[in-house]
């Protein structure tokens, strides 16, 4: 089987999702042709194990984001089975190409096998589906599913220039004050309890928001207490919330705050207290005081993040 | 998050989709405008008029009435509405039944073309809110023996007397006042700036805080002639009122049961105690097995009565026994439910305590739940007991 | 002007999903509901029309069961209603080609979709059916507006956010929109009722299916969470930070 990666890039390097993309293709055992759209990270991605050569795709059309254009211009170079990252623009360049090249797209895949069969979670999350792929196919990968691949080589780089008809135009960039999202929108939230003490002490919590992007929410205690704005309150009279992720700061788990989030994908809980209900719902506990573990948080989110 | 209704017997299934579709519409808007907000608008002790605008658009109000821009909807969708509003919150389902039923209906069904066309379609629309003066301070179950009276002028009529009780006073356009014409029960129509009226609001309500409740005062109040309903005479007027609006607090009350029911299911799910969720005890198990036994009856009662309602084929009797019924019950509902939330269930983090305090004055207003008991004891022996004078 | 809106129905995202015999099972689903992002396609394709005087047409492409979501589209203003019986395709390309042939039948000047349906989470239909037509495409935008004959949109960048100009036929892929959902009303409810759900086929669509590359094995819960980990102590947040990235999959 014959791999085709669209490189997945980050400003003028390779996102970390494309070693995953390539750790994935060796990991069924094949080599990968690595495409690197405008040859952003081109001689990075030669050093990658497991890439056989890598195409340095240049034209005019990589100049701006438009999938269609972005599709016809790589179309050509991909063989017959092509992954791609399930970023918004892998998704889209994926979905192109598969309509294209009339062949099966099957997007956010978690685990691969041989077959090809791979796994994927359906109904944000609340399933999972296993399908079996014959024949040539698009496949997009979550990014962090898969092992990354090491380092080490030193494979060919093919400069191919194609470009493409671009059918859209940016006519303003709009530079958007980073707001901060309401805790019924964002994929994860970060709470505060009266164990943060004072409200000043929310700007810590703030700033964790703010690198991770996520809301800040409170439980009620510190709403009618300290004067939190009641929508930033989670809870049996605040707002019911989803997230993927909610991470619950000084807060010690009342049945009220408790009905708000026990419904989140996942939960960590910081709380300095052990015996603290919270940890009874949480995945994840660290038993400490907010001061203690709230800038060792901020400091390994951002390495992270970075 | 999308609100999955107590419906045991599928009760909803026998709905027509456009009644399932408005259902569907007034629910999606009581979760999202009136449950976050229902508990800052009974601190303060006001309905808000956003309700009331939204009400108009969704264009729910009078709901049964056809023609003059009034919705055209089936008796059963008319109940539809009032369960799902008052799942919210009874003064919310007030404000809508003294609207359609109790203003809107005597002008739909009493009033002049005239009267018709001018006051209906913006009633429909919720510009103008319209209240019902039949109560007075003496006169609550015995409205017959009111003293309000009416006066033929020659050019107008002048009103002179008090109503007590009433709902959207304070807030409304228009008054259905029912007065005494030469010793006849008669309807009038007095509007807000008339000269003598007044609509004092009446504070310290432990029930129905968001629901605006007034006095109504009449001292030489003068009204142009062409205010009388002219197609009405008697206690049959405000009755034929009465009944519309009993009728739809029979699937009224089942939605505050309902919004008991979820609550205390979930509270008995997750509340732990000795060591296990007390929903796993049979004591609990047996209060939440009886909520939704009397809740489903109350269901096959108010869905029965709709398709009466909407066929012709129903006497007053009929709506006594549902309305007496389903508040009753929604009543205990509440009391079990505030009992499973132990401590919790007095907070105004829970929806308990606010139902319970709102159903004591949907027991007590339409008719009191003994009154119906003696509208039912006439049917059944043909002996009326309301009185000891035959 | 022919507004073409794409629309899902799928299980309400709060609705509890139930596996039997390796497959979700549908009939246990309490609440079907428009897909969340599709919404906001179907409010931006009515705010166009009522500028432009267009013509809205709401195609779905499904089981019998979505008619009902046809009609509640049109009890908020959709003009045209277009169901397609899927037959029990379910293949992304196949679902785009039927889409697709629709779209070219109602000769639409734009086409409106969710980013994402709430079920599959994939994301495919926009650009696959924007390939098949020969459009422009853009995802994730949040609002569309038209002037002088031209449509623009707004998308995110990497420094906030773009306006994006188009040429010619394009498609467009909500993610959450800025602008504010409508409700029905009475009125449009059962201006609604009376409005036909034109139903085709691929057969009248011309469009021949042949057998998919894709099987499924099967439909599963997702996999146990492992027990809640307590840790002692805040040295333990960089691993407790790794185990999200690399176990929970959130960070
Ligand atoms: C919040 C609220 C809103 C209201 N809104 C309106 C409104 O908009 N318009 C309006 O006109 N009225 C309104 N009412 C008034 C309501 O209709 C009356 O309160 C009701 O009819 C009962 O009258 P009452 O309060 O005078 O009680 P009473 O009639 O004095 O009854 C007191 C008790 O005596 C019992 N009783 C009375 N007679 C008998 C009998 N013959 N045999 C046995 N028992 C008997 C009753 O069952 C009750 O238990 C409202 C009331 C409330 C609480």
């Amino acid at each position: 089987m014959d791999f085709t990666i669209i490189a997945e890039t980050n400003g003028d390097s390779l996102h970390p999702t494309t070693y995953q993309l390539i750790g994935a293709a060796a990991s069924m055992g094949s080599n990968s042709t690595v495409i690197c759209p405008n040859g952003v990270g081109a001689s990075e991605a030669a050093k990658i194990n497991g890439v056989e050569k890598v195409i340095s795709a240049n034209g005019d059309c990589f100049n701006i984001f438009d999938g269609g254009a972005w599709a016809s211009a790589m179309s050509s170079m991909c063989g017959e089975m092509i992954l791609i990252s399930a970023s918004p623009n892998g998704r889209e360049i994926g979905a192109r190409i598969a309509a294209q090249k009339d062949i099966p797209i099957i997007q956010d895949v978690v685990s691969m096998s041989e077959g090809i069969t791979v796994s994927r979670p359906i109904y944000s999350g609340k399933a999972m589906e296993s399908l079996t792929i014959s024949g040539s196919a698009v496949i997009t990968l979550r990014p962090n599913a898969f092992e990354a691949a090491g380092t080490g080589n030193d494979a060919p780089i093919n400069v191919v220039d194609q470009s493409a008809d671009v059918k859209i135009a940016i006519q303003e960039a709009i530079n958007k004050a980073s707001e901060r999202l309401d805790v019924t929108e964002a994929d994860i939230i970060i709470s505060g309890g009266r164990g943060m003490g004072t409200i000043e002490n929310f700007s810590h919590l703030e700033e964790i928001a703010d690198t991770i992007g996520a809301a800040v929410g409170a439980s009620r205690a510190v709403v009618d207490e300290w004067g939190m704005p009641h929508r930033m309150q989670v809870g049996q009279t605040g707002k019911t919330v989803t997230p993927s992720l909610y991470i619950a700061v000084g807060i010690s788990g009342a049945i009220q705050h408790l009905a708000g989030m026990r419904s989140s994908k996942y939960i960590l809980a910081i709380n300095k207290d052990p015996d603290a209900p919270i940890f009874g719902v949480a995945d994840y506990g660290i038993v400490a005081s907010w001061e203690d573990a709230i800038p060792a948080l901020k400091s390994s989110l951002s390495e992270l993040q970075s | 998050m999308a609100y999955e209704a107590l419906d045991f017997y599928d009760v909803d299934s026998l709905l027509t989709e456009e009644e399932r579709m408005v259902r569907d519409m007034v629910r999606d808007w009581v979760d999202e405008e009136v449950i976050p907000n229902i508990e800052i608008a009974c601190r303060e002790g006001v309905f808000p008029d956003e309700w009331r605008v939204a009400l108009g658009e969704m264009g729910v109000l009078g709901a049964p009435l056809k023609g003059y821009d009034c919705p055209g909807l089936s008796y059963t969708a008319y109940g539809v509405i009032c369960r799902e509003l008052e799942r919210g919150d009874s003064g919310l389902r007030s404000f809508a039944s003294v609207q359609g039923s109790l203003a809107m209906y005597p002008i739909w069904d009493f009033g002049s073309e005239e009267q018709k066309n001018h006051y209906l379609p913006k009633m429909a629309s919720g510009e103008w809110i319209g209240c019902f003066g039949l109560t007075e301070p003496d006169y609550g179950s015995n409205p017959g023996d009111m003293i309000t009276k009416a006066e033929d002028m020659g050019d107008h009529y002048l009103l002179n007397g008090a109503k007590m009780w009433i709902t959207n006073g304070s807030i409304a356009e228009l008054a259905v006042v029912w007065a005494k014409l030469d010793g006849v029960i008669r309807g009038f129509i007095v509007e807000k700036n008339d000269p003598g009226f007044s609509a004092p609001e009446m504070k310290g309500k432990h029930s129905l805080k968001a629901s605006v409740t007034s006095e109504l005062v009449f001292q030489d109040c003068k009204i142009p002639k062409d205010r009388m309903l002219p197609g009405v005479k008697g206690l049959r007027g405000p009755f034929s009122c009465l009944n519309n609006a009993r009728y739809g607090i029979s699937w009224g009350a089942l939605g505050s049961a309902q919004a008991c029911f979820d609550s205390a299911k979930d509270y008995a799910m997750s509340r732990i105690q000795f060591d296990h969720p007390i929903a796993s005890y049979q004591l609990v198990q047996n209060k939440l097995s009886w909520m939704l036994r009397e809740i489903t009856k109350g269901q096959l009662l108010a869905y029965h009565l709709g398709q009466k309602k909407d066929s012709g084929d129903w006497i007053p009797e009929h709506i006594s026994l549902a309305k007496m019924n389903n508040v009753d019950i929604a009543l205990e509902i509440a009391r079990v439910a505030r009992d499973i939330h132990g401590a919790n269930g007095i907070l105004d983090e829970y929806p308990i305590m606010r139902h319970m305090a709102n159903l004591e004055s949907v027991k007590t207003y339409e008719g009191t739940h003994d009154i119906h008991n003696l509208i039912i004891g006439r049917h059944i022996t043909g002996i009326q007991a309301f009185t000891r004078e035959a | 002007m022919n507004i073409t809106v794409l629309l899902k129905q799928v299980p309400d995202t709060t609705a509890k999903i139930t596996i039997s015999g390796g497959k979700v099972d549908e009939n246990s689903v309490s609440k079907w509901s428009m897909s969340p992002y599709d919404e906001y396609a179907l409010e931006s394709g009515l705010q166009l029309k009522e500028k432009t005087g267009g013509n809205l047409v709401a195609i779905t492409c499904g089981p019998e069961r979505t008619k009902k979501m046809l009609t509640d589209a049109a009890a908020v203003g959709a003009d045209t209603l277009v169901h397609i019986s899927n037959d029990g395709v379910t293949d992304s390309t196949h679902v785009q080609k039927l889409l697709a042939a629709a779209v070219r039948r109602f000769d639409s000047q734009i086409v409106l979709c969710g980013k994402q349906a709430a079920d599959t989470n994939s994301g495919s239909t926009g650009p696959g059916v924007a390939e098949l037509i020969d459009a422009a495409c853009v995802t994730l935008v949040t609002e569309v507006n038209y002037s002088e004959g031209k449509f623009s949109t707004i998308r995110p960048s990497n420094s906030g956010t773009e306006k994006v100009a188009v040429d010619g036929l394009s498609v467009f892929a909500f993610d959450k929109g800025t602008h504010e959902l409508r409700r029905p009303n009475v009125r449009g409810i059962m201006m609604a009722k009376k409005k036909q759900v034109e139903s085709i086929t691929s057969g009248d669509l011309g469009v021949v299916l042949d057998s998919s590359n894709v099987t499924l094995n099967s439909q599963n819960p997702p996999p146990e969470k492992p027990a809640g980990q307590k840790f002692e102590g805040a040295e333990h947040v960089n691993e407790v930070v790794s185990k999200l990235r690399n176990e929970a999959n959130v960070i």
